[in-house]
């Protein structure tokens, strides 16, 4: 069973301070649905609006199309993991997962099966005895998870609960997780500060900033088609061209900088005009060196500063005339011996891999 | 370094162990010199003195028993007062939110800053009121008993170290846990129930020791809230006054001994749910990590206790008494009884001495012995320790 869940001009307020402000959001039942954004910019404020803890001073949270305006959290067929996941250190493994049946009166053995089940379902059959310290951090993460499903809630809110693990660990507890969604089918609400967090496990995400929402998508189409300047380098990286609007040939736009000019891509619902301050921007893995016979719509001058070896990408830093800094990463496969701090080269993108944004402030990170 | 801490231990525990030696001497004062008989009288019945007066011993004094009693009574009263009352104020504490917060905790600790006597006092005059409304009914027969009173008074500090100890523990307390528990479904009732009083338990288990121990000892608010009746600690506070015995000795030494295996049971307790605790988490080691990640030389080992010196020290000097003790032939009836007698014809001795200088009335007033009155009256009233009544 699972739940739809809207936002409709949710507004919270600590003191004259929004930490949330205007959020109109419709989250599908079934959904695996993320909240992107900085630190501070009122996720968690929003993910306790909707379970209950914190009633919004404007607007209206329904879940199911029911208003759950006087609801407390305790009634609300949500269950939330939180930040720290917040386990109960005294009782066992099993008692904590069964800890939600326990407060409904459910019998002593009823509880032990269902927590017998849950614990297959997390793979930790048998460790149901262990006391919550004795677990390893994905143990505690996956333990969490099993508690908040215990209750079979419509819609599961998870709070950066991976924020604290290692790495590899963490990649393999978004593929768990994602697993999970889809074996007990139930709408997840995902909250993180981590693009590629959000990216990989999302069906759509929301990107948030300064309490509101910026853009809501699919993944893909945040990533290419990014709404404004912030989201444009918040998720994902971005090299930000900036100028002034020349010429506008159906959905491109040409932009006059200090470096020269360049043709991109305008978005449908931010269309510009001739003479507005605006933002190109290209991401590092669509510039190219070009090789014989390339031709691309723009070129581009740059001087190499310095560079980085990622693993499978190589990246460069670059300057232009005006001194502009520049990022682009070419795969580890492609021979780039040649190119030596200093050295000044040529580079290419097309105008179809570039959007153009009326100016406004970036993600700075 | 040795040296200063036996010096300092010497200080801290010196009194109580001379105390202690002397409740096994049969003289009638508290004394190790000169050493009369090693004896357990002080414990038992006390003695009948040379002169026929009944000094009392701990289990023959059944004023002691009256206030050992009551004092229990107004401990218990005590702790179910206080440890709730202490941790509600201390969950309110986690509730209040910023200024009001430190005027909250002001106000709450102010109790302990007070002095006892005074809310001894303000509890009698207040209850004295309204016993004095309600007629002759219950009320009136509460506000005049001292043991209520004295619970209600002594609840009034000590909920505050109560509180104290709950904020200590609740300072602590990851409140997201509540939450969680909220979150799942469980009521304020359940959460307050299935997860802050387990967390709250150890605070409540020393609350309740300490508000035990406080009420137990407790004097300077007592001694006015007690009205007519008597705890241990006014007992002996009046007893005091009309001169020591070793029979206070005695109690000390019980009190000392009861407390000390208080700690070491508990300590052993502990020691072995450490040690239960430690071995599940070894054996959950061993199941968990590869086979290289165990240190196969590692053993919790034996190792002396640190306090070895001290108890040496201790059986020491008590076996040095005690051979000492069997030398002189100083223990068993047969010393006593040799001693009384020997006391006795002393006693008499000066009985005699004194009638012969008896005074006569005129001189006794006529202060030509001046300020003597009070002295001459002692020695001059043959019934003076028929009526001394601090032994019986
Ligand atoms: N109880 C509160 N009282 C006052 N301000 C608050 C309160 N809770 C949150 N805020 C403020 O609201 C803003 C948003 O907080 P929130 O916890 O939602 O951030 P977040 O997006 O979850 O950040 P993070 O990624 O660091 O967890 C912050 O600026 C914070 O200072
Ligand atoms: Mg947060």
């Amino acid at each position: 069973m699972s739940a739809d869940v809207e936002l409709s001009d949710v507004s919270v307020t600590f003191g004259s301070f929004y930490a949330a402000k205007n959020v109109n959001v419709k989250v599908n039942g079934g959904e695996f649905f993320s909240f992107l954004g900085p630190s501070g910019c009122g996720k968690t404020t929003l993910l306790r609006a909707i379970s209950g803890f914190q009633e919004p001073s404007e607007g209206k949270v329904l879940i199911d199309n029911k208003d759950m305006s006087g609801i407390g959290p305790n009634k609300r067929p949500t269950a939330l993991i939180f930040q720290n996941l917040a386990l109960f250190p005294l009782m066992s493994v099993s008692e904590n997962i069964a800890f939600s049946l326990e407060v409904r009166g459910v019998s002593k053995e009823e509880r032990k099966k269902r927590a017998d089940e849950l614990l297959e379902l997390i793979a930790l059959e048998g460790q149901g005895d262990k006391k919550v310290h004795q677990l390893s951090g994905g143990q505690k993460q996956r333990v969490a998870i099993a508690r908040a499903l215990a209750v079979e809630p419509k819609v599961l809110l998870l709070d950066e609960p991976l924020s604290a693990l290692d790495l590899k660990l963490r990649q393999r507890m978004r593929t768990e997780l994602r697993e999970i969604q889809k074996r007990v089918n139930i709408t997840f609400i995902y909250i993180t500060h981590d693009q590629g967090e959000a990216l990989t496990m999302s069906d759509r995400i929301a990107v948030m900033n300064e309490g509101e929402l910026e853009q809501i998508g699919k993944c893909d189409e945040v990533y290419n088609n990014p709404l404004t300047p912030f989201v444009a380098t918040f998720v994902g990286e971005n090299n930000p061209l900036y100028g002034k609007v020349t010429g506008i040939e159906g959905d491109k736009a040409k932009i006059e900088t200090a470096d020269g000019q360049y043709l991109a891509t305008m978005n449908e619902s931010k269309k510009l005009n001739i003479g507005d301050e605006s933002i190109a921007f290209v991401r590092p893995e669509s510039l190219f060196i070009p090789r014989d016979g390339d031709n691309f719509d723009n070129k581009i001058d740059v001087n190499i500063e310095s560079f980085e070896f990622e693993g499978n990408l190589k990246n460069f830093y670059a300057s232009l005339k005006s001194g502009a800094k520049i990022k682009f990463s070419v795969p580890n496969a492609i021979d780039t011996s040649s190119i030596t701090s200093g050295s000044s080269i040529v580079l290419g993108f097309e105008s179809s891999k570039s959007v153009i944004l009326p100016k406004a402030s970036l993600a700075i990170d | 370094m040795g040296i200063y801490i036996f010096i300092f231990f010497a200080y801290l525990f010196g009194p109580l162990i001379i105390m202690s030696i002397t409740a096994f001497n049969s003289a009638e004062f508290p004394s190790i010199t000169p050493w009369e008989c090693f004896s357990f009288r002080w414990f038992n019945e006390g003695k009948i003195a040379y002169d026929g007066q009944h000094l009392a011993g701990l289990l023959s004094d059944w004023r002691l028993h009256d206030g050992i009693i009551s004092s229990l009574i107004i401990g218990a009263g005590v702790v179910t007062l206080s440890v709730p009352i202490g941790m509600a104020a201390a969950i309110v504490l986690t509730q209040v939110r910023s200024q009001l917060r430190d005027i909250y905790y002001s106000i709450s600790i102010m109790p302990v800053l007070f002095p006892g006597v005074i809310i001894g006092i303000s509890t009698v005059v207040l209850w004295d009121r309204i016993a004095g409304l309600g007629g002759e009914g219950f009320i009136a027969d509460i506000g005049r008993n001292g043991i209520f009173l004295t619970i209600l008074a002594q609840t009034c500090f000590i909920s505050t170290y109560c509180f104290l100890i709950f904020v200590a523990r609740l300072q602590r307390f990851d409140q997201t846990q509540e939450e969680a528990a909220l979150d799942l479904g469980a009521s304020q009732t359940q959460v307050f129930f299935k997860i802050l009083v387990p967390y709250l338990s150890p605070a409540i288990a020393s609350a309740a020791v300490i508000a035990f121990l406080f009420s137990f000892e407790n004097y300077n608010t007592t001694v006015f809230s007690i009205l007519s009746d008597q705890t241990l600690t006014t007992v002996i506070a009046s007893k005091v006054r009309l001169g020591i015995s070793p029979a206070l000795s005695a109690l000390a030494l019980t009190i000392i001994a009861l407390t000390i295996i208080a700690a070491v049971t508990y300590e052993v307790l502990r020691r072995r749910a450490e040690k239960r605790y430690a071995e599940s988490q070894e054996k959950f080691v061993k199941e968990k990590a590869a086979d290289n990640r165990i240190n196969e030389k590692y053993k919790a080992g034996f190792r002396i206790p640190k306090g070895i010196t001290a108890i040496l020290l201790i059986v020491v000097f008590a076996t040095y008494g005690a051979t000492q003790i069997v030398k002189n032939d100083l223990y068993g009836q047969s010393c006593i009884d040799a001693a009384d007698k020997e006391k006795k014809s002393k006693f008499l001795e000066q009985l005699q001495t004194l009638e012969s200088n008896e005074l006569t009335d005129e001189e006794l007033s006529g202060g030509s012995l001046g300020g003597n009155q009070d002295y001459g009256d002692i020695f001059g009233d043959p019934s003076l320790f028929q009526d001394f009544g601090g032994f019986d």
